[in-house]
């Protein structure tokens, strides 16, 4: 039986800014967030003065003022790349107890241009860590630093453990550039200087319909002959990092028959968090997305076999195939598989990372909107005229579909079950 | 002493009983009075039965590799390391129980198929500066 939450709230429009990816003139953060909430507004019909509940990775404040709302819920959860899921189940409490009425999900990141601006316009910029901080203080000797050089050690475990290769998650990055070369608005869409396509110019990075130098389809041989960042992953292996600004707006049921665009209801969401620094991880095979999914399966009445397509944070091959495991879309040690065997591909039964992926498409930093967009762009069919960016990307009839972030250093997790009207 | 290049932890008074035995060659890990487990990293509170009777006992040094990686990157490392790519890091399972990150000694970071996840290591301390000896682990 369904949990009581589940259904009192959908999401009723999901929007992007306008230049995403690798945009030629950077935008701030803050840009971005304005001109996706502006997007998602225009798009639904919803006025940006009706939203009374706020919700974004560290930027809620801001948002408020530079839009001049009051707000009656604020929320700034940060976790990671899987703060935006998390942020959909925050709002669907707080709409289900009635507190607020229009809630607002909202990310902007210059992941990209910020190298051509010295890190202004982020607004939040990383600095180190507090030297007593445990975390800190008990792994900077060692040197760690961005991400590829941590995921990597679940990647050898697993391997270790299930006897899986660098060539069994590579099918990974190879299917999903796959999707990518179905979506217009991936930065890996198609390879700039093929066909009439002229090549990119000096300083041009292009991306999107534009093409990128090493856009288009890839095999599990590039992904193996790509260099290596923090062995056994290689760059392909890796996600993009580039601009994105994405906004969602989640109502009730009444509210949700005024919008414009059909409503994605919320079936279900959890979320849960196993650590923080990776030197607290514990079985580095498994995340806490076993947890997350757990509770939205509950509350979804569902579970994993009733969901027609996946929407899986993949900042990395590993991230991925682990995910899969713990939503229990495949068994343990097999996560892979679902690419491998081309479950996952298009035309399969189980569609994952629709869009390309955060391998292929789109990877800010957090990749959690991103997914948000996506999920709600396919089971609310407005992917087939292109949405408000008129970018066709229509890929599967699915009705159902489970989304998983992931944050930190496979650390945290929110996962969502989505499902469309009918 | 050439001058250490790398970043250089700073103990504070928590975890400062660490530090002095790590001046010692010794390996002092945090252990609950009341459910008897050890933990790492040091806490004022034990992080599997909550009670705050910390005492401090020596460790054995050995243990052995949960899992490891090549650090290829030098725009990803840490100041200092950056010379030192490729090398491995590893997180490494402490005989009396938890597990701490390192990087590994005496291993070859071009042949990976080499070093054995669940192989032997043990401890060694490398001066830093006077007053902070960093825990480095190397096969047995």
């Amino acid at each position: 039986m369904p949990g009581e939450a589940s259904m009192s709230a959908a999401i009723i429009g999901a929007a992007e800014a306008n230049d995403i990816g690798y945009p030629q003139t950077p935008k701030s953060s803050l840009t971005l967030h304005i001109e996706a909430i502006n997007n998602v507004c225009e798009m639904t019909g919803i006025p940006i003065k009706a939203i009374d509940g706020i919700f974004s990775a560290g930027w809620s404040p801001q948002i408020a003022e530079y839009l001049g709302l009051h707000p009656k819920y604020i929320d700034t959860t940060a976790v990671g790349g899987c703060s935006f899921e998390m942020h959909v189940h925050h709002a669907l409490a707080a709409i289900h107890a009635g507190v607020i009425d229009v809630a607002l999900v909202t990310h902007g990141e210059m992941g990209f241009s910020q190298r051509f601006t010295g890190g202004k316009g982020t607004g939040r910029p990383f600095g180190g860590g507090d030297p007593w901080d445990p975390g800190t203080q008990h792994t900077s000797a060692y040197g760690l630093g961005g991400a590829p050089t941590s995921y990597s050690h679940a990647l050898n475990r697993h391997m270790a453990r299930y006897g899986t290769t660098q060539e069994d998650f590579a099918e990974i990055a190879v299917v999903t550039r796959e999707w990518a070369t179905l979506n217009p608005r991936a930065v890996m869409y198609r390879k700039a200087g093929e066909g009439d396509l002229p090549p990119l110019e000096k300083g041009e990075w292009g991306g999107g319909k534009r093409g990128h130098t090493f856009g288009g389809p890839i095999t599990v041989d590039t992904v193996m002959n790509s260099r290596p960042i923090s062995w056994p992953i290689k760059l392909l292996d890796v996600c993009l990092v580039t601009d994105h600004g994405g906004a969602v707006l989640i109502t009730g049921p009444e509210l949700a028959k005024t919008s414009k665009t059909p409503p994605v209801w919320i079936a279900g969401a959890g979320e849960s968090i196993s650590h923080w620094n990776m030197l607290e991880m514990g079985e580095f095979t498994k995340t806490s997305a076993s947890r997350s999914a757990a509770a939205a399966y509950k509350m979804a009445g569902m579970g994993p076999e009733d969901m027609e397509m996946a929407m899986i944070y993949d900042s990395f091959t590993v991230t991925a195939g682990i995910t899969a495991e713990m939503l229990g879309l495949a068994p343990e040690g097999e996560g892979f598989r679902l690419w491998k065997d081309r479950h996952a591909a298009p035309g399969g039964r189980l569609p994952i990372n629709t869009n390309g992926g955060g391998l292929s498409f789109n990877h800010s930093g957090m990749y959690g909107m991103q997914l948000l967009v996506e999920a709600y762009r396919q089971l609310s069919g407005t992917a087939e005229d292109g949405g408000f960016s008129g970018d066709p990307g229509k890929q599967t009839s699915a009705r159902s579909c489970v989304v998983n972030g992931t944050g930190g250093s496979l650390s945290t997790t929110g996962t969502l079950v989505l499902v469309s009207d009918d | 002493m050439a001058e250490y290049t790398k970043p250089i932890p700073s103990p504070d008074p928590v975890s400062q009983p660490f530090w002095d035995g790590a001046k010692e060659g010794k390996l002092m890990l945090p252990r609950c009075d009341d459910c008897n487990r050890v933990h790492w990293y040091p806490r004022v509170i034990c992080p599997f039965c909550h009670s705050m009777n910390i005492e401090w006992v020596e460790a054995t040094g050995k243990g052995t590799i949960h899992t490891f990686a090549v650090q290829h990157n030098k725009g990803l490392v840490a100041r200092g390391w950056g010379d030192e790519v490729p090398y491995v890091s590893a997180y490494i399972d402490l005989a009396e129980g938890d597990r701490m990150l390192t990087v590994l000694k005496g291993v070859d970071p071009n042949d990976p198929e080499s070093i054995e996840i669940g192989g032997a290591v043990q401890i060694e301390f490398e001066e830093a500066s006077e007053d902070v000896h960093i825990p480095f682990w190397r096969p047995v």
